[in-house]
Order: C-alpha cells, then structure tokens, then sequence
C-alpha cells in the first residue's frame, strides 16, 4: 500500500525549491522523477510478527508532517583543509559534474516512498569529497532542526587510497514548532578502491520527532566503510545502514547503539550484500530499553553466489530496563556460496541478576550497579568510535538517560 | 573487634514451594579470626554465605545474623553507640558490604565494558559514603550532583567520590603487588576473560581494598593450581594479620588449610553446623569422611 501524496506537493513545490537554490537542471529533472514515483511506491517493509506489525509507518499522518516550503536548519561543518566538505547546494558550483554522476547511484533514490519524498524535496546536507590519498579525521558535521519538516541528503565520494572519519549530529534546535515533526536523511558513500570510510552518525531529535533514515554505501576493492549509528531520540525512528561490498576485498563494519525510553519506538535495519571475493562484515548492535519503549531490528547478511571466501558476522543484544518495554530481533543469513565462515545471533534480555548481586555486594547501590552495567553494555560499541567528540557525545547522552 | 553472629539461622529458596536449606545454623566469627566451615555439597554452606551477604535468592524463616561492631573497627572513624548492633537481615546487601561484610564469590560474575579501575574505585567511594550514612543518618551538605557529565566507562566519575583516581591508583598497586596480581589487570574488564584462578586473586584484592571486618570466602580454593592457591593463601592470611579481617573460609578440601591455618572449623551437615573444634578437626575429617561426623551426630541424637 502507498501512502497517500500530501495535498500540499506538487510539481510546483518542487520546482519552487528547485529554484530558490539555482539548482542545475538535472538535479530538478531527478526532483520531479522522485516526485512522479511516489504514485507507485510503497512505504518501507517493516517486521511483522503473528498478529501485529511492528513499526506503523501508515499511520504516520505527512500530509500534517511534511511541509516542504518551510523547511530550516542550522549548521555547521568542521573539516581539515585537504578534504572537501560543502553544503550540499553549494557544493553544486564547484563539483557539479561529480555529484550529478554520483547522487543517486550508490542509494536508489526510488527504494520506497520515503526515499523518494526525500530526493524530491530535500534542502539540506552535505557534499564530502576525500581526493586521492588523502588522510582526513574528525569532519564533524551538526545539525539543528528548526521546522516542522526537514529532508537532508549526503553524498560522501572517496578516492582512491583515501581515508575519512566524519561524524554526524542531529539534534533539534530551539525553533518553537508545536506537535510532531518529521526528519528525514539520506546518505551515500561511494568508496573508492583502497579507501577507508568512518560515517558515525548520532541522532538527538527530540521526542515528537518522527525520523526515517537511509544510509547506503558501496565499497569498492580493498575499501572499508564503517557505519556507527547511534539513536536516542525521536518519538519514532526508522533506520536503515546497507552496505554493499562489491570490490574484491572489501570490508565493512555496521555498529549500532540505540536507548529508547518513554514510548519511544526505534525500528533499527542492518544489511550487508557480499557480492565479491574475499569480503568480510561486522553487524554489531547493542540496544537498551526504558520504560514502555520498543525496539524492532532486522539484520541481512546475503553473501552472492560469486562471493567467494567471505566472513560475515552479526550480533545483536537488546537489554530490557523495565518490564513493560518490548523488543523483536531477527538476524537473517542468506547463503549462496559454500565458501563462507559465517554467524549471527540476536538476544534478547535484562540486567543479569548476579551481576547485579555481585556488584552490590562489593557496596555498589543497585542503581549505580545497573547504570555501570548499562554504560558497560554499550563498550563495544563506543570502542569503535574513532571520532573521540563522537564518543563523549554518546557517553553523555547515555549517562544522561540513565540518571 | 566486629563479630559476625548467627543465631538458629532457616533458610529456603524463595519461590513457590521452594526448599528449605538450612535448619538452624548457629555461628560466630570476630575480627582476626579464621574460621574454616566445611561439609558435604547441599549441607547449606554456600547457601549461609550468600544469606550473610543479602542474595535475593533465599527467604530467611527464622533466625537471625547480628554484626556487633566496637570503637575502631572502623579506623579512627567513631562509631555511635546506637550503631554499633545491626541486623544484617534487614539491610540492603550494599549497605552489609559498607558496615564491612564481605562475600568472596566461588564464581565470581565477568562483567564486560567494566573496568577493574572503575569498578572497585567506585565499590569503595560507595563503601565509604554508605557507611558515613549508616552511621551518621543522611548526608545533608552534599547535594546530589549531577553525575552525568564526567563519568566515563573506562575510569568512572572523575570527580566522584572521597578517594581519588591518583589515590586509589597507588592503593591497587599496592595490594596488586601482595598478590602478586599483574598491573595490566587494572585496565581489564571485570573478571572478563579471568582464568578460574585470577578470578579467585582477583576476589582477594577486592576484599583487601574494601578492608571488610567479616569476610566470607565461598570455596575460593577450588580450581587453583599449587602456585596459585599460595598467592590466594597469602592474600587471605595479609587480610587477617594486616587488615584484622575475620575470615570464614568456606571450602571441601583440606588443601587449603595448610596455608590458612584456621582457628576453629565447623562441619555442616543438613542445613546445620553439627560439629566445631580446632584445627585438628579439619585432620581428622580428612582422615575419617563425612560419614563419620553422620553417624557421630545422629548416634548422639
């Protein structure tokens, strides 16, 4: 079923946003495509259990949600000098011919109705080109969001022999926008051979915010692309990290963190494709949650009839605080060539009782015991982090949440 | 001198229909005792540890366990008059540990993302404001801080707490160096990845950083390899020569025995401790079996 084209989107609309940011013509030609699609697109595939679908993405009303004229941000871009790190418009002057052959190529623009919506009405993001054998760390980019809607789009291009850790913060900014909201983004990464790509991305929206997120990557021969994904806000989040590892030897690591609470509902998607030789990937998620929080995560591994040798791994640990949160996991491994080392596993449960009882019988109260044994859950993950802003930030949020 | 007392302590595991483990066991053990406290498996020895130390697992029936404390126990700190008698039954397990229980565990829990730093230096700020607390009533100068900010998994709250990173840093050398324990255990996670044996040292060096009075060490020999179970001898006989701590040793062997030469030992049998002595008794247990205790008890009986 698709959802219903908002009222208030036209080929106008696009065209006015078009305009008002002197897009070249074939950025609005692709706007329009995105926008004619959405008759025919369906809303993303959620996870459905006996007798109840998980995530309710129909009910989302976008007709209140999206208002697309109105959208405003901030921010800002950090970034050492020998890598090129632009608003995404602006980044059009300059590298124009490079972003028409990429935008678009890595991440289906016309995956679901989201994605599309997104393409046909997106104001914000960025343009992070890394040239050949260039070394960047710690591009930091931060968002505020300070409308009733705001659709990003952000390409990443990595030439060869090059590397990037970039982090990415998303939080809502003091504008004074009644009700719920909606946030949407979209990144691509386009490694090239040999390159290495950090992306960290740490979602702070507050809690009326609905958020759909696509990040898809393309790993090219002996590239790495490492996705951290860390989501703590929203009312709702649907989040997806893909990666496809088609060149030959190529690596890619997903790394998750989400701590819901309230009636927060994260709906958190792992999927890796191994379509060459010699590829390896890490899925490692780790959620925890308060209150009457739920959580739903799907992980795919699909290793291709052609990828031979591959090691494919997948963790998933969700911790439950309270009994009144709910949490469904389902890690799938598709295999389609013998030669492959594979595992993957999900859990699902609470605070270990002994652990517990062995942290407060050295004198520990049991809340700072359990707090210890939270923050402790989510080590592995902070361990990858290689932005150290990236990792203060989501140690503090954690902290924060559990006081 | 503090005295652990347990007076016609019953037991069972708290569930629906849950089995009843001990019977009426009757303890003391002060300061600068060793105490060994032997028996067959399911004679209740693990089962009276864990009640000492408050495991949510068991609901007393009947019975009590009394901690005694006198001026010193505690260092200069003064102990009020009415604090000085403390039914451990009705304390949450992190308060027993703060006035100076201590259970060693027989499979003590690896705790990944936790490190051993972190761990102890915030067990013992805890043990020392907690007990400031049992003793004094509620601490009214010091508001509640907002700790969120500079706690770290790795080192814990920074700023938190009445020992400091540096003072504490110098204390575990200290104790690690007793031990014989390595110096990169500090950085490791709790216990993660320990070998049976370095989880037992490790059991001892918190018991010697926590300076418990009562500390009640559940088969903390088992699994220890001859070289091993000296270093672990030695921890728990520094415990008591140095730090005055009252051991009740809990164990099936008499290994152990000769490197922790105990005062008294006791053998429980069903869920009650049905023969104490000295020494000499452990000898002779060794020599004659259980079976003989057994029929010694219920003969008389």
């Amino acid at each position: 079923m698709s959802a219903q084209l908002p009222a208030n989107l036209s080929e106008e609309t696009v065209r006015e946003i078009s305009d008002a940011r002197d897009e070249p013509e074939w950025l609005l030609e692709a706007r329009l495509e995105a926008l004619e699609a959405l008759d025919t697109l369906e809303l993303p595939d959620v996870i459905q259990t006996p007798g109840r679908r998980w995530t309710n993405l129909e009910a989302l009303d976008f007709e209140s949600l999206v208002d697309p004229l109105n959208q405003s941000d901030e921010t800002t871009r950090e970034a050492p000098d020998d890598v090129v790190v632009l608003p995404f418009t602006e980044a059009l002057d300059e590298y124009g011919d490079l972003i028409e052959e990429r935008f678009g190529s890595v991440l289906d623009l016309e995956t679901n109705y989201l994605t599309a919506l997104s393409a046909a009405l997106f104001t914000t993001g960025t343009f992070i080109y890394v040239p050949e054998d260039v070394n960047a760390e710690d591009v930091k980019i931060r968002a505020e969001m300070n409308s009733r809607s705001l659709f990003s789009h952000t390409l990443v291009v990595t030439e060869k022999s090059s590397s990037v850790t970039i982090l990415e913060g998303t939080e809502s900014g003091d504008a004074d926008v009644e009700g719920e909201r909606y946030f949407s983004n979209l990144v691509e990464i386009d490694a090239g051979e040999n390159s290495y790509v950090q992306y960290g991305s740490l979602q702070n929206l507050d809690e009326d915010t609905y958020t759909y997120s696509l990040k898809r990557g393309d790993a090219g021969t002996y590239s790495t692309i490492n996705w951290i994904e860390g989501n703590l806000g929203s009312r709702l989040t649907r989040s997806d990290i893909e990666t496809e590892l088609n060149g030959d030897a190529s690596e890619t690591k997903i790394v998750g963190a989400f701590f819901g609470h309230n009636d927060q509902h994260l709906d958190v998607n792992a999927r890796v494709w191994h379509k060459a030789e010699n590829t390896t990937a890490d899925l490692v998620t780790r959620g925890v949650l308060d209150d009457h929080a739920r959580s739903v995560y799907e992980g795919v591994q699909d290793v291709g009839r052609d990828a031979w040798s591959t090691n494919s791994y997948q963790r998933e640990n969700t911790l439950m605080l309270s009994d009144e949160s709910e949490a469904d996991a389902s890690p799938k491994l598709i295999i389609n060539n013998h030669d492959t080392e594979a595992s993957h596993a999900a859990t699902v449960g609470q605070v270990d009782k002994e652990d517990l009882f062995y942290m407060v019988s050295r004198s520990i109260p049991e809340e700072t015991a359990r707090n210890m044994l939270v923050e402790g859950f989510f080590v592995p993950v902070l361990e990858e982090i290689e932005v150290d802003e990236f990792r203060e930030d989501l140690e503090e949020l954690i902290a924060a949440r559990l006081d | 001198m503090a005295t652990l007392e347990i007076k016609n302590l019953h037991a069972r595991v708290a569930e629906e229909d849950g089995e009843q483990i001990l019977r009426g066991v009757d303890l003391e053990v002060k300061s600068g005792e060793i105490h060994a406290l032997m028996g067959p498996n399911g004679s209740g020895k693990s089962t009276t540890s864990k009640i000492i130390a408050g495991h949510p697992a068991y609901e007393v029936t009947d019975g009590e366990i009394l901690l005694h404390l006198e001026e010193g126990d505690f260092g200069d700190l003064e102990i009020p008059d009415d604090a000085r008698t403390w039914n451990l039954l009705e304390l949450e397990p992190n308060e027993r540990a703060a006035l100076g229980i201590f259970l060693g565990f027989q499979y003590p829990a690896e705790i990944e993302g936790v490190t051993m730093t972190n761990f102890l230096r915030t067990a013992l700020n805890a043990k020392l404001d907690e007990r400031e607390e049992l003793l004094f009533g509620e601490d009214e100068e010091e508001e509640e801080e907002d700790v969120g900010y500079d706690t770290s998994p790795m080192e814990g709250n920074v700023d938190d707490g009445e020992v400091g990173v540096a003072e504490f840093q110098k204390l575990l050398k200290e104790k690690m160096d007793l031990l014989d324990m390595d110096e990169k255990f500090m950085q490791r996670y709790l216990n993660a990845g320990f070998s049976g044996g370095e989880k037992k040292q490790n059991e001892v060096l918190q018991a010697a950083i926590l300076e418990p009075s009562i500390a009640v060490l559940d088969e903390i020999d088992s699994g220890l390899d001859i070289d091993r179970l000296q270093d672990v001898s030695k921890g728990i006989n520094a415990l008591r020569d140095e730090q005055g701590t009252g051991i009740l040793q809990i164990t099936h062997y008499q290994r152990i025995l000769e490197y922790v030469e105990p005062d008294y030992v006791h053998i429980m049998l069903d869920g009650k401790v049905v023969k104490s002595g000295d020494a000499s008794l452990a000898s002779e247990l060794e020599d004659k079996g259980y079976d003989w205790v057994r029929e010694e008890v219920y003969e008389a009986a």
